[in-house]
């Protein structure tokens, strides 16, 4: 049971720093985007 | 993007060593891994603050609108970062001490510290006039700033705390981890202090279209 809860808190961590790093990523290409318009 | 790659292999790494390698402390098992993420996010809160002082400084020296963005958005993150310390640190106080919240000093500390730069950004949205705004926050953040080495050096270590003050380094002055705790540890702070330069200059490239009124 420990095991498991443990796998599931990091589990729940890497999703998040997914997210994370998702959103950065499309952020940054975006402020490209906008920066090569300028 | 070679650095954004790096960074996202060393952070995933990173969680995956940080729940999977190191053995978790006996007095408080698995949670003891929360300090891999609770102290690193801390040594960023304090970067953080470091470079708006160093940014505020350049300011009223210059006066250049990118040095108060600079220390604005630096200022911003080094609030993020101190509130998700806090958070992590009172979910660790509730594992190792039974309650969430124990006017422990560093607690005491780092509530003070959310407290002084949430002002900043209270002053800042108080001041009309660019000029004016960037004078006065730059002059705050100076003076801000000269709390902060002994809110999170001096009084920890002076009044007694609750927190351990061998956790990193003894009283001699020698570093206490070793083997893979060192390393996991050694690629949190790496890959957190990373994550804080991509969002500070990410967010500076933003500020920079801001200011020139680039509008989609």
């Amino acid at each position: 049971m420990a095991m498991t809860s443990n796998y599931t808190v990091l589990a729940v961590t890497l999703i998040i720093w997914v997210g994370i790093f998702v959103y950065l990523v499309m952020l940054d290409r975006k402020t490209k985007k906008l920066e090569e318009k300028k | 993007m070679i650095l954004k790659a790096l960074l996202f292999i060393v952070m995933t790494w990173t969680i995956i060593a940080a729940f999977v390698f190191p053995a978790p402390q006996q007095a408080i098992g698995d949670a003891s891994r929360i300090f891999y993420f609770h102290i690193p996010q801390a040594w960023v809160a304090v970067l953080a603050y470091v470079v708006s002082m160093a940014a505020s400084i350049r300011y009223l020296r210059k006066r250049q609108p990118v040095d108060d963005d600079r220390a604005r958005v630096s200022a911003a993150l080094g609030l993020l970062f101190s509130v998700l310390a806090t958070v992590t640190g009172s979910v660790f106080a509730k594992v190792t001490w039974q309650s969430f919240w124990n006017w422990d000093p560093r607690q005491t500390s780092i509530l003070i510290l959310l407290l002084i730069y949430g002002a900043y950004f209270a002053l800042r949205s108080a001041v009309s006039g660019y000029q004016r705004r960037a004078r006065l926050a730059a002059v705050y953040a100076v003076f801000a700033f000269l709390a902060v080495p002994f809110l999170v050096f001096v009084i920890p270590r002076v009044l007694p705390s609750l927190h351990p003050s061998d956790s990193i380094i003894d009283s001699s002055g020698r570093f206490t981890m070793s083997g893979m705790t060192a390393m996991v540890f050694g690629c949190s702070l790496a890959a957190f202090t990373g994550l804080f330069v991509w969002m500070y200059t990410l967010r500076l490239r933003i500020c920079g279209l801001e200011r020139t009124g680039f509008e989609e």
